[in-house]
């Protein structure tokens, strides 16, 4: 485990000295806060026509613009989950597919550290990464439980958008152990990243996909689906079969990676 | 007592045959000077020895542990230089050395002394705290060497470890390759077969996967029944012409 730990830190401290996870942090942040922006503004419209008109004559959809949590938070969380389909690639592509083109992939075969060690600390550098990145997006509950006002004291209900916000923890650690096995194929880091994406963007709609198809694939194209298992999270419900979903990813994408960190040896 | 250990070693890749039931053995202490053309098999030989590729065939035991039953002990035992420098550009050298060192197994109260030590034995110590990718070839070479002297590890496998150097950095790894006979035990593998006469005193010459010569430099030089000595030049070029 020590030797896990030496690793993860290296992992963050090139993480923190190139460019790329500020860069990733500056898009996040961006585009986050226009979506925020823009979904405050029609907030507050819906609010405005609901003071002149009635909640009653309004379309029923909206009653989700009655409190801050379900009107700004939770559709928020939606984007920022779509927004980590994009940015946890960048941070994934490099952690394999690096050390095997600068050469330093024999060095940690040729170190007493066993591969699982390997694959272990660096999944834990990318998990300190991509939750650091996602960390970031807290200051939009938190700007709005300072300034914001409801008519039932506080003005969001935190155990909503801390549920939510555990949802997308767990879809950025998922998305980062897939990205994680994928960079392990290749010694090409845009290769790596053009992949991962490839591969979480369908999974992620694989709910679209279920619509039409029949019984039991639909369940089975469901279940499997990131999208729907994410649903119940991002409401505010707990949901122990997304976490055991998503344990499930992380653990077999962590056990594939050891496999192919191994198999490295063999070609 | 042999530290390494090499027998009927072959590694061959889907119908290439790279290396082909190789036999030696290294002496404790001893410096063995690797020769052979471009491609005859020298780095697939020293990286089955590290553990990093499996044999086909045969076995290689390093300080009586097998390399592919106990990887783990011979790894603790193994200072390795591969042909290109396993370098991170973005990390400064100290900061490298100790992630290496942590690696290997230093304990953290250790690492301070560690670096200073191999990076005073490499003449880096003047560049600790530059970033790697700045660095001219012949510290980054240099840096590989300090890289697999941490924890001072009884047998050292160097790929060409005076690659890019200039010729007095070239004198000084040399020194302290000489230096490090007697405590160490050290496979050397380079092209210059000047330098192998100045720090080897026994030389394995190996030519597409087979051993064409395993003996001292002595031997081969003055040759059998002549008076004349030729140099290690004029033999490896006999025996590799092939």
């Amino acid at each position: 485990m020590r030797n896990a730990i030496t690793i993860a830190r290296k992992e963050l401290s090139i993480y923190f000295t190139t460019s790329w996870a500020y860069l990733v942090f500056t898009g996040m942040l961006l585009v986050s806060s226009f979506f925020f922006v823009a979904m405050l503004e029609s907030f507050k419209q819906v609010q405005q026509m609901a003071r002149a008109m009635s909640w009653a004559r309004l379309p029923p959809d909206w009653a989700m613009y009655k409190n801050l949590t379900d009107g700004v938070i939770v559709p928020l969380w939606g984007v920022v989950m779509i927004i980590t389909l994009f940015v946890a690639p960048f941070l994934s592509m490099r952690l394999f597919a690096e050390e095997k083109r600068h050469k330093t992939f024999e060095l940690l075969m040729t170190s007493p550290v066993r591969p699982m060690e390997i694959v272990l600390g660096k999944y834990l550098g990318g998990l300190a990464a991509i939750s650091a990145t996602l960390g970031l997006t807290i200051v939009f509950p938190a700007v709005l439980s300072i300034f914001g006002r409801s008519e039932s004291g506080s003005a969001l209900e935190w155990s909503t958008v801390l549920l939510g916000y555990a949802g997308l923890l767990l879809w950025g650690a998922a998305c980062m152990a897939v990205g994680m096995f994928i960079s392990s194929l290749t010694e090409s880091q845009a290769l790596a990243a053009f992949l991962t994406f490839a591969v979480l963007l369908p999974w992620m709609l694989l709910k679209g996909l279920a619509q039409n198809a029949e019984e039991p694939l639909r369940s089975i194209v469901n279940y499997i689906s990131f999208d729907a298992q994410l649903q119940n999270m991002t409401k505010g419900v707990l949901d122990l079969k997304s976490i055991v979903f998503f344990g499930s990813v992380i653990l077999f994408s962590v056990l594939l990676t050891q496999r192919a960190v191994e198999a490295q040896r063999w070609a | 007592m042999a530290m390494i250990e090499v027998k009927n070693l072959t590694k061959r890749y889907r119908d290439r045959v790279a290396i082909d039931g190789l036999n030696f053995s290294v002496n404790e202490g001893e410096i063995l000077g690797f020769l052979g053309p471009n491609g005859a098999g020298k780095t697939t030989t020293m990286r089955i020895l590290t553990g990093f590729l499996p044999a086909s065939e045969g076995t290689a035991k390093i300080a009586g542990f097998d390399v592919f039953e106990q990887p783990m002990e011979v790894k603790r035992r193994l200072g390795y230089l591969p042909e290109t420098p396993p370098l991170y550009p973005e990390m400064t050298v100290r900061g490298y050395l100790e992630f290496v060192a942590r690696l290997k197994g230093v304990p953290g109260h250790k690492l301070d002394e560690e670096v200073d030590r191999v990076s005073g034995q490499t003449g880096v110590k003047l560049v600790l705290h530059r970033v790697i990718k700045n660095l001219s070839k012949g510290y980054r070479q240099r840096v590989g060497v300090a890289q697999a002297l941490l924890n001072n590890p009884p047998v050292l496998i160097l790929d060409e470890p005076t690659e890019g150097l200039d010729p007095t950095q070239r004198a000084e790894i040399r020194s302290l390759i000489r230096g490090l006979a007697g405590n160490h035990t050290v496979i050397l593998s380079t092209h210059i077969l000047h330098e192998v006469q100045m720090t080897c005193e026994k030389v394995l010459i190996i030519n597409q996967g087979k051993i064409v010569a395993f003996d001292e430099i002595k031997k081969l030089t003055s040759a059998s029944g002549q008076t004349e000595q030729v140099s290690l030049e004029e033999i490896f070029i006999k025996l590799t012409a092939a």
